[in-house]
């Protein structure tokens, strides 16, 4: 870890003056302190948001807001998350581990950058910190990306971002004195768009809040996540399936993939497939199916698909209150 | 019938060849070291001076930790876990992965179980700290602690305080915890000599045993 | 020499008791090499190879030197020199913090010449570097006509990955100079081992060599050594003139402080319809990482009619291998139980029957039947791989086999103050295993006294001598020593005793603080009025090794059930019956933790663990606890451990509960779900790329 002057501003404009070119915006910091630990950041200023007041709100009557400072335990926890919002309490619960679910915040697991070891490898000159190649094409890609990935293939890491992009929730970002809104959907983009940032922030950008539309909270909704160890790991694949439905007919639906690509996955395939149907064990499947035709696996990731295809079900399920099995 | 176990086992590899194995192997590497590895000590470095309370960039910090408010003069860049250990040498929390991935480091902010090595010190200030030396503070150990040591729950014991302050918090937040609580309670954590199944059993107990008041 | 207590009336030994040093761990007080903080103390940083083979071309550390804090900069290797692997020592530095001799780490220039490398097995085994240790002894004709008259035949490859210890408490020390005098505190197996280590690599005397471990977060074979850690360590201290603390971080410790070996084994077998293993050949590979040094026992504890079975040990550019918790054997027993469960299932026969029909032990034999009826194999899947349903469940069995037992060495002492406080001395250490505590329980077993008045003292060089802790030798070493001196104070007391009571020694017994005439317990002398009666004159006895109170040679039997779930290849282990033969079990509460522990390395090995190595850029892609996994809390199955008695004397536990669980988990999967996972570990990609 290089050494950094450390800042607390008082309000947003500050804390987006003092990122500038050479800071780092601090949240929970769990993601920042190992890129700090791993050399791939050297900023010359850690500017704490933590000081900023107004980012921990939680709630509202209209669209529900969920400030970029709640923590991922508090909204795991949150009741009206848990009855409104089902897919966004799984996934707030699956990540990490309860010591980072007590740190780790909304905002910071939006904007946290990939777990790909080729890039976690301060060694490793790969596309993504400047070199001219990504080294899992040829190299071990267990765990990349099996859609939208090239030149880069990282997958986004975040577990909240999916079901939160089912939830068609948008993203509040200040930038130059003022809040701007946006998709969140749109809020990510993919390698051969940009392949050193996964998302659309610019310097001085801050995540400040996710809203969710009031007219989702009628929605039935689930966040299903394939892990190699249950008990603390990453998506190896997962799903959060948001439906509309009149008893078994699925009237509307929303599938996003997480772990399979470099940006969350709206799978527009599989949403198709459950769309004027009655949903049935074999319909879920057929949709998961269906997210992950399209898939170009690497040399060693082919399994992802099967699994992806299996997260899509059993979120699906699940979100109807089917057993999948 | 052990008898031909002991003539099974002499064939193969046997334990005592393996031993010499090793053996051999562990004096080779260390006469490798010394001979490949020679230090000049003739002449002794004189750094710059440099003592802890004049370390370049290092800020006032104030810390809480068990209820006593500590001054210490860090960089910002020092984690909590670091500051407890080597400044205020409170060593139950341990520096196992430093990343995040092992719960060895687990003290409570605000109450809660964190990674004290993925939280900077000087982002520590205003809460309140807590580590395992703030549990049995007279050397007293909670029943919860007791129940550790009645099940065997501990081996090297380097994951242990990790894990007593994982079951901890949720005995004070749950007072009848089944057992996937206490698994998931413990899912931070990482034991390699292998008590999680020991750790379940005197979590369970000390919950039992207390009935309700902890 | 008596022999061990009897169960039936011992208080501590053979009893299961609470570890004595069970609160300092549970409270966080116990101190570790890691948690040493001496006043003035510097922090040591080492600088590794980025490269997994390269010539050295430029070495300035001069920049590092100036830099704030830093008070020694120490090089290990230099120009021209080679360095073999990811994570090899170069330089390291001690300075006033830890992130100061970081930074200065990062100021030493190094400038390299790649070369080639080679960082995986199999690859390396196909190209160069192989050494045939074992060549084929039987004329292929032989072999062939064997394969051609099996009444089943199976041809495979199975493999087992390089696991890295992993070691919660990372290698390393803090030296301290007094003039020519070192002492080490070190996280080490072998205290004693240590204190050489040091004399010799530092040029000093023996005596002026002192080490010292009160407590040590783990080891599992790989810290017999001071390490370049180690010495490196002890320069530094000496050329900045200060106390100097260098553990390994996460990454150094798993790069380059030892691993257990991979194994692959391509093989072809065959069995008569009768159920004999009538042929097996087997062609073997694995590393030993920075050397060709590599072999196991095939098919380790089954008799083969026609066995053809050849070796070949590959060097790779990683770090070396050091034991690992029963060398050779869990990887020997995972190899060999995949591919005799495989034949078993061809020739339609029930697994344990098949296994019984190829090995000889009564004794094992006892076991396979024990754990069928516990874990109810009877209810096994009779028929793998034909349910639609998305969760199965299947059964497993595999068995293994170690020496154990001891041998001289060990210096112990027992001291009897007249306070009544005892000391039991020896300079061994406890790995987590329990050797502190029955230093203590042995004693305050045969002078009848409460186990809170014996204060085990080990961990420090300065103590008497003892070997270090591998091959599960350490109990019957050290327990008939502990044994033997706490007989000879005993001895002491009672002659003691026999004065006050007006009689003779050999009619008297102690129990309860007490010691008293066996055949008129009312006629009896407090231990502490006893004690009163020493004066000035302490009761002092030692012990040594006594050869008849430990025998090696051990057998475990060990069954898994786990679940599959079909739509995403998860395994979850739900149960598994370990059946072990430890002799005498000094502490069946320990042992018992012995044997589950054992049980859970075994899953690791079986379902998470295996280093992972890039060959383009030939550096570790895991050296960490991140993408190197160990299972956790929700991975573990219910356990129970059986301590299987046979003898009565010491043998040995703690590796052979290793042995069998990986072969047992593995053959479990197959069972539940039809498919043959030849790999480990099987992780969720095996799986469903099986199901293709």
């Amino acid at each position: 870890m290089n050494s950094f002057t450390y800042v607390s501003p008082k309000d947003l404009a500050d804390a987006s003056k003092a990122i500038g070119p050479s800071g780092k915006l601090l949240a929970g910091g769990i993601d920042l302190l190992t890129e700090l630990k791993e050399g791939l950041i050297q900023p010359q200023r850690i500017v704490n948001l933590k000081s900023v007041s107004g980012l921990k709100d939680i709630g509202g009557s209209g669209d529900f807001k969920i400030g970029a400072l709640v923590t991922l335990a508090d909204l795991a926890a949150n009741k009206e998350v848990r009855s409104k919002y089902p897919a966004i309490a799984e996934a707030a619960e699956s990540v990490g581990s309860p010591q980072i679910r007590n740190v780790g915040t909304v905002g910071g697991n939006l904007c946290q950058r990939p777990r790909c070891w080729y890039y976690r490898d301060a060694e490793v000159h790969c596309l993504k910190k400047g070199g001219d190649r990504c080294y899992a094409v040829e190299g071990e890609n267990e765990y990349h990306a099996i859609l939208g990935g090239g030149p880069c293939h990282i997958v986004h890491p975040s577990d909240l971002a999916p079901a939160l992009i089912a939830l068609d929730a948008q993203v509040e970002i200040f930038s130059n004195g003022k809040t701007r809104k946006m998709p969140l959907g749109e809020f990510f983009q993919l390698p051969r768009d940009n392949v050193y940032s996964e998302n659309v922030l610019k310097d001085g950008e801050i995540v400040t809040a996710v809203t969710l539309p009031k007219a989702m909270a009628g929605w039935k909704s689930s966040y299903y996540k394939i892990k190699e160890r249950e008990s603390f790991d990453w998506a190896l694949a997962s799903a959060a399936v948001a439906m509309e439905m009149k008893g078994t007919l699925v009237t509307k639906a929303r599938v996003v993939l997480g772990g399979v690509a470099p940006i969350p996955w709206r799978s527009q395939e599989a949403e198709k497939m459950l769309e004027g149907k009655n949903l049935s064990t074999e319909q879920a499947l057929q949709a998961g199916v269906a997210a992950v035709a399209n898939a170009t696996p690497m040399s060693g990731n082919a399994y992802k698909e099967k699994l992806a295809a299996s997260a899509v079900g059993i979120a699906a399920l699940t979100a109807a209150g089917m057993e999948a099995k | 019938m052990a008898d031909e176990i002991r003539e099974e086992t002499k064939k193969g590899l046997s334990r005592r060849q393996f031993l010499r194995g090793v053996g051999a192997a562990a004096a080779t590497a260390t006469v490798v070291g010394a001979v490949a590895f020679r230090p000049k000590t003739d002449e002794p470095k004189q750094g710059p001076k440099t003592d802890l309370d004049a370390i370049p960039g290092a800020v006032p910090v104030s810390l809480k930790v068990n209820g006593k408010t500590h001054q210490l003069n860090l960089e910002p860049r020092v984690t909590l876990l670091d500051a407890l250990r080597e400044r205020l040498q409170l060593t139950g929390a341990k520096k196992i992965c430093d990343m995040g991935n092992c719960g060895g480091c687990t003290v409570y902010m605000d109450g809660k179980p964190i990674y004290a090595c993925l939280k900077l010190a000087v982002d520590s200030q205003g809460h309140d700290i807590e580590t395992i030396e703030s549990l049995a503070p007279e050397g007293k150990m909670t029943p919860l602690q007791q129940a550790f040591v009645d099940h065997d729950a501990l081996q090297c014991g380097f994951c242990t305080p990790g894990f007593v302050m994982s079951v901890n918090h949720l005995l004070k937040t749950n007072p009848n915890p089944t057992l996937d609580d206490v698994k998931q309670a413990c899912c931070g954590n990482i034991c390699r000599c292998g008590t999680y199944t020991r750790i379940f059993e005197a979590a369970l107990a000390a919950a039992k045993a207390r009935k309700g008041a902890f | 020499m008596a022999g061990w207590n009897d169960r039936k009336t011992s208080k501590y030994v053979g009893q299961k008791v609470t570890r004595v040093d069970g609160p300092a761990k549970a409270t966080g007080r116990a101190k570790y090499t890691f948690d040493i903080v001496l006043p003035g103390m510097l922090y040591g940083v080492m600088l590794r190879s980025p490269h997994a083979s390269a010539k050295i071309t430029k070495l300035d550390t001069s920049a590092a030197e100036k830099m704030p804090g830093v008070k020694a900069v120490v090089t290990i290797a230099g120009v021209n020199s080679t360095l073999r692997y990811h994570g090899q020592e170069i330089a390291a530095v001690a300075a006033v913090t830890e992130e100061l001799a970081k930074d200065a780490v990062r100021a030493i220039v190094v400038e390299y010449e790649k070369q080639p490398h080679s960082v995986r097995t199999e690859m390396a085994a196909k190209i160069a570097d192989r050494k045939d240790a074992q060549p084929s002894m039987i004329p292929e004709g032989e072999v062939a006509d064997a394969l051609k008259s099996a009444a089943a035949t199976i041809e495979a490859t199975y493999s087992v990955p390089i696991r890295l210890h992993t070691s919660l408490e990372s290698h390393g020390s803090v030296c301290k100079w007094d003039g020519d005098a070192l002492t080490t505190w070190c996280s080490t197996q072998a205290v004693h081992g240590v204190k050489e280590g040091m004399a010799a690599n530092q040029g000093i005397a023996q005596d002026k060599s002192h080490v010292i471990c009160e407590y040590m977060g783990g080891g599992f074979g790989s810290k017999f050594g001071p390490g370049v850690e180690g010495s490196v360590c002890a320069t530094l201290a000496k050329k900045a003139g200060a106390p100097v603390k260098l553990m390994c971080d996460r990454a150094g410790e798993q790069l380059a402080t030892g691993n257990g070996p991979d194994g692959f084994a391509e093989v072809k077998a065959g069995a008569s319809a009768d159920g004999k293993l009538t042929v097996v050949k087997a062609n073997l590979f694995g590393t030993g990482g920075n050397s060709s040094r590599w072999g196991l026992e095939y098919p380790y504890i089954y008799h083969a009619e026609k066995r053809d079975v050849s070796m070949t040990g590959v060097r790779v550019n990683c770090g070396s291998q050091a034991a690992l918790r029963a060398p050779m054997h869990p990887q020997a027993c995972a190899l060999t139980e995949m591919m005799i469960d495989e034949l078993a299932y061809k020739l339609n026969m029930d697994p344990v029957e098949f296994r019984l029909k190829n090995q000889s032990s009564q004794l094992r034999e006892a076991q396979f039947r024990m754990g069928a009826q516990m874990i109810g194999w009877d209810k096994r899947n009779m028929s793998p791989g034909k349910s639609k349903a998305r969760f199965v469940r299947g059964m497993g069995v595999a068995t293994g086999k170690w020496g154990g037992g001891g041998g001289p060495g060990s210096q112990v002492q027992v001291v009897v103050n007249s306070d009544g406080t005892v000391l039991s001395k020896v300079g061994t250490q406890d790995l987590g295993t329990g050797t502190r505590t029955y230093v203590a329980s042995i004693v305050a077993e045969d002078l009848g006294i409460d186990i809170d008045r014996v204060k085990a003292m080990i961990g420090d060089s300065a103590l008497g001598y003892s070997g270090g802790s591998g091959g599960s030798t350490t109990t019957a070493s050290l327990a008939p020593a502990v044994k033997t001196a706490a007989q000879a104070a005993r001895a002491q007391l009672f002659a003691k005793a026999a004065e006050m009571l007006s009689t003779t020694p050999d009619s008297l017994d102690a129990r309860d603080n007490k010691v008293f005439v066996a055949a008129d317990p009312s006629k009896s002398v407090k231990f502490t009025e006893l004690c009163a009666r020493l004066g000035a004159q302490p009761i002092v006895a030692n012990g040594q090794f006594d050869g008849s109170l430990q025998q090696g040679g051990v057998a475990g039997v060990q069954f898994a059930e786990v679940e599959v779930d079909m739509w995403t290849g998860h395994v979850q282990p739900i149960k598994v019956v370990a059946v072990q033969d430890c002799g005498y079990a000094i502490n069946r509460l320990a042992a018992e933790s012995q044997l589950i522990g054992g049980v859970i390395q075994g899953i690791a090995m079986a379902l998470f663990e295996g280093r992972k190595m890039d060959e383009h850029t030939g550096r570790c892609l895991n050296p960490d606890m991140e993408n190197y996994k160990l299972p956790g809390p929700m991975e573990m199955p219910e356990i129970i451990p059986v301590i299987y008695d046979t003898h009565d004397k010491v043998a040995g536990i703690g590796e052979p509960a290793v042995i069998p669980t990986a072969g047992a988990v593995a053959n479990a999967v197959y069972n539940a779900s039809g498919l043959r996972i030849r790999h480990l570990p099987i992780v969720p990609k095996r799986m469903m790329e099986a199901m293709a």
